[in-house]
């Protein structure tokens, strides 16, 4: 902006697509927060409608505008230049100045409103009360809440608070309602926790003239297994974790790993011993999150009915070198030694790269992450005919035939829980390595370590 | 409307138009003069009953007229088409073009209207039109970019008071929109615009320079939602801002009878209700209302504010 003491703060450059192609931070990150890349379009609404319009005018425009990157508002005054030639020029973005302000808290009342719009459309059962909590109506249709229902439509009258058991409460009559709203509430033949919520009704004097209660539980009740053949049980909707949920949940994840490993590293200054801690667990939580995402988009795939591989010429050696370098860092945390064979083994296999480094993955992570401390993990090469077999041997505490016969099973955990496995691993690997026209078992005794036994089609 | 000039003496001529162009040209003019004839009542009525009224006080359409005249005559002398008569008939000719370009009526007359409320602060609070208290602050910003700014902002404000009392209004002051519109509208008639299109930068325009200071001042913005200590300029940007509305939409919001979006628009930008009440104060007078005004909720504001939009009602 001219003859003003200082220049701009910050430069950026789009195209004659108003595709951002170049920018300065923070102009960079807020596209990044806001969804864009670099080179691409230009995320921040109020930006690209600026742009597109100085470039379309062949005028040059100033102008602030308003962004959100979901914790802060951002004013800021941008300059837009067009360059001089209107069809193939792009412009020049100029930011003046930059005002971050975190994103107000809302109101509590209007919080509390939507809490009561979230109650009402996700209860599954709710009741009309009158002003002293007597029932007057019931609806609610979920299995388990057919007992709770039918007792209450034979005792319309009575209080609501005589059919459920409220935690803590043990007046006969029912409390104050702001005292049983949002009350954890357990219900006799269901297996899940629910929530009452008591919104008033308005009345005169300002006193509830009746309440409307939703019961609301902690989780869905699980669906019945559908038969198989029936309508609708091989739709797209397989694909719903891979299209809709993975990506939205990805970057969520990303950061609060990210941000809790900032914390347990104490790069955000001095904490103390314990919350370090709670930081890592907050990590490591995290971490299974984003494994069991993916482990699950991986699950779909490959349970697609046309699903396929991409066989290439690969050297399954150089593949295990490679899983082995991927998780030596993981293995030296627990002391864990991964020893190859010696020398310039080549073990040509037919194969898609990918997939067999991912089988490789899991099977030397499972090792690693089940064998005792101070262990060793064997890999093994050998060939068979027309197919090359590769082996993962650890020394851990073995399998029994019984669990050989399960451990391939999905979402099979061998009675295992907190270690941040899904159940999914073998299965995808297993299903990866017939895709590919080979195979994955297991040999062991119990006691006496594990052999994973990888075969793939030989080259040739 | 019922009146003496109705519909009778169209449905004729309407019947006859086919029969013969001669005849056809007749009726068409005469067609016409029926519909201004028919717009007399309510225009005239209108405007009696707006008596008083300072949306369409005799001084505000004036100004709009000067305004759109002197467009009219920077873009024909860009051109170098005035004649030496001054080519009164080719400048009323543009001019009257100029008023259908969409939108362009609407700024000039918020920039009337903007001088108006200033002059009659000027009048009632002593408040000087160019240099507010809060500008002369912000001139004396330890801040030297917030220095320089205000300084700018000042020099637009004076060229502002002498402009629009001398009925100008210079093109390079129009928002980017408007005078690419202008520009448009005037390339129709086989004008030449590279050379304002090139000399033009929305930033240097006094609407520019008021919002970016509103933007530099940050939380402080705040200060600028105050008409007495901010004056109109930074006040209709501030409130713009705030309420993320159109800056003549806010001048609009000072006049008689909008108070109520006035109070909305301060509280959608986060205006305590303190503040509300003393900006209704010192625009409209105090009322008993104020209080209950000033309290609604900001979210709610601007919900009110935007569905009014939505449902045409500005």
């Amino acid at each position: 902006m001219g003859p003003l003491g200082q220049g701009p703060m910050a430069r950026a450059a789009s195209d004659q697509n108003d595709r951002l192609i170049a920018a300065d931070e923070p102009l960079a990150g807020l596209q990044q927060r806001c969804g864009g890349t670099m080179p691409g379009a230009i995320a921040v609404p109020e930006l690209r409608e600026l742009v597109a319009k100085a470039r379309r005018f062949g005028l040059k425009l100033a102008r602030p505008i308003l962004a959100q990157d979901g914790d802060e508002t951002i004013r800021a005054w941008v300059e837009v230049i067009p360059e001089a030639d209107r069809a193939e020029g792009g412009c020049a973005i100029l930011l003046h100045s930059w005002q971050a302000t975190p994103v107000p808290a809302e109101e509590p009342e209007l919080a509390a409103r939507r809490r009561a719009e979230i109650d009402r459309a996700l209860a599954e059962l709710t009741a009309r009360l009158d002003e002293h909590q007597g029932l007057l109506t019931v609806e609610g249709e979920a299995g388990d809440l057919l007992a709770l229902s039918t007792a209450m439509r034979r005792g319309i009258g009575r209080p609501w608070t005589d059919f459920v058991t409220i935690d803590g409460n043990i007046h006969r009559q029912p409390l104050h309602w702001q005292l049983l709203d949002g009350a954890r509430v357990e219900v006799s033949g269901s297996q899940r926790r629910w929530r009452a919520t008591l919104i008033p009704i308005a009345g005169p004097a300002n006193q509830p003239a009746g309440f409307d209660l939703c019961l609301t539980a902690d989780r869905p009740l699980p669906a019945p297994p559908r038969k198989a053949g029936q309508p609708g049980s091989n739709l797209p909707e397989t694909a719903l974790v891979g299209q809709d949920l993975a990506p939205v949940l990805r970057q969520p994840i990303a950061r609060i790993i990210a941000n809790a490993e900032t914390i347990r590293t104490r790069l955000a200054g001095p904490l103390a011993e314990e919350y370090a801690q709670y930081a890592a667990d907050i990590a490591a939580a995290g971490q299974h999150l984003q494994d069991l995402i993916d482990d699950l988009t991986d699950l779909e795939v490959i349970e697609q009915p046309h699903f396929t591989t991409a066989p290439d010429r690969i050297d399954l050696a150089d593949v295990a070198r490679r899983a082995a370098g991927i998780l030596g860092m993981r293995a030296r945390q627990k002391g864990i030694a991964i020893l190859l064979p010696e020398g310039e083994v080549r073990l040509p296999a037919v194969a898609e790269f990918r997939r067999a480094l991912q089988i490789l993955l899991n099977l030397i992570g499972n090792a690693i992450r089940y064998a005792p401390e101070g262990s060793r993990i064997h890999l093994e090469y050998g060939q068979a005919g027309a197919l090359v077999r590769l082996v993962v041997a650890d020394e851990g505490p073995g399998l029994s035939a019984e669990e050989q016969a399960r451990v391939f099973n999905k979402f099979e955990r061998l009675g295992r829980s907190g270690d941040g496995g899904s159940g999914l691993g073998l299965f995808i690997s297993r299903r990866l390595a017939r895709a590919m026209g080979g195979e994955l078992a297991v040999e062991s005794r119990k006691g006496e370590g594990a052999r994973f036994l990888l075969d793939l089609p030989a080259q040739g | 409307m019922l009146s003496s000039y109705d519909g009778r003496m169209n449905e004729g001529s309407v019947q006859s138009i086919a029969a013969d162009p001669a005849e056809a040209a007749l009726c068409g003019e005469l067609a016409r003069g029926d519909a201004v004839l028919q717009s007399v009542d309510p225009v005239l009525r209108h405007l009696l009953m707006q008596r008083g009224g300072a949306l369409f006080a005799d001084d505000v359409l004036a100004r709009v007229k000067g305004m759109l005249a002197d467009m009219a005559c920077q873009l024909l002398d860009a051109g170098q088409l005035l004649d030496a008569s001054g080519g009164e008939a080719a400048v009323s000719a543009l001019a009257g073009r100029l008023a259908d370009v969409p939108g362009l009526l609407g700024h000039l007359h918020a920039q009337a209207l903007e001088w108006q409320v200033a002059q009659r602060l000027q009048a009632q609070l002593g408040l000087d039109p160019v240099l507010s208290p809060l500008l002369q602050a912000l001139v004396g910003s330890t801040q030297p970019d917030v220095a320089a700014l205000a300084m700018r902002l000042l020099a637009a404000q004076a060229r502002f008071a002498r402009q629009i009392s001398r009925m100008q209004w210079p093109l390079a002051e129009l928002p980017g929109d408007l005078l690419h519109a202008v520009l448009a509208a005037w390339e129709a008639e086989g004008g030449a615009t590279a050379a304002v299109r090139e000399a033009y930068e929305e930033g240097h325009t006094r609407h520019a320079l008021a919002a970016r200071l509103v933007t530099m001042m940050g939380a402080g913005a705040l200060a600028a939602l105050l008409p007495g200590h901010a004056g109109v300029a930074l006040f209709a940007s501030a409130v713009a801002q705030g309420a993320q509305g159109a800056r003549d939409l806010a001048v609009l919001a000072m006049q008689e009878g909008q108070k109520t979006r006035l109070a909305l628009m301060l509280r959608a930008g986060g205006a305590p209700p303190a503040t509300v009440e003393d900006a209704l104060l010192a625009l409209f007078g105090g009322s008993a209302e104020d209080a209950e005004l000033a309290r609604v909720g900001a979210e709610k504001a601007a919900r009110l504010l935007t569905s009014g939009a939505a449902t045409g009602a500005v």
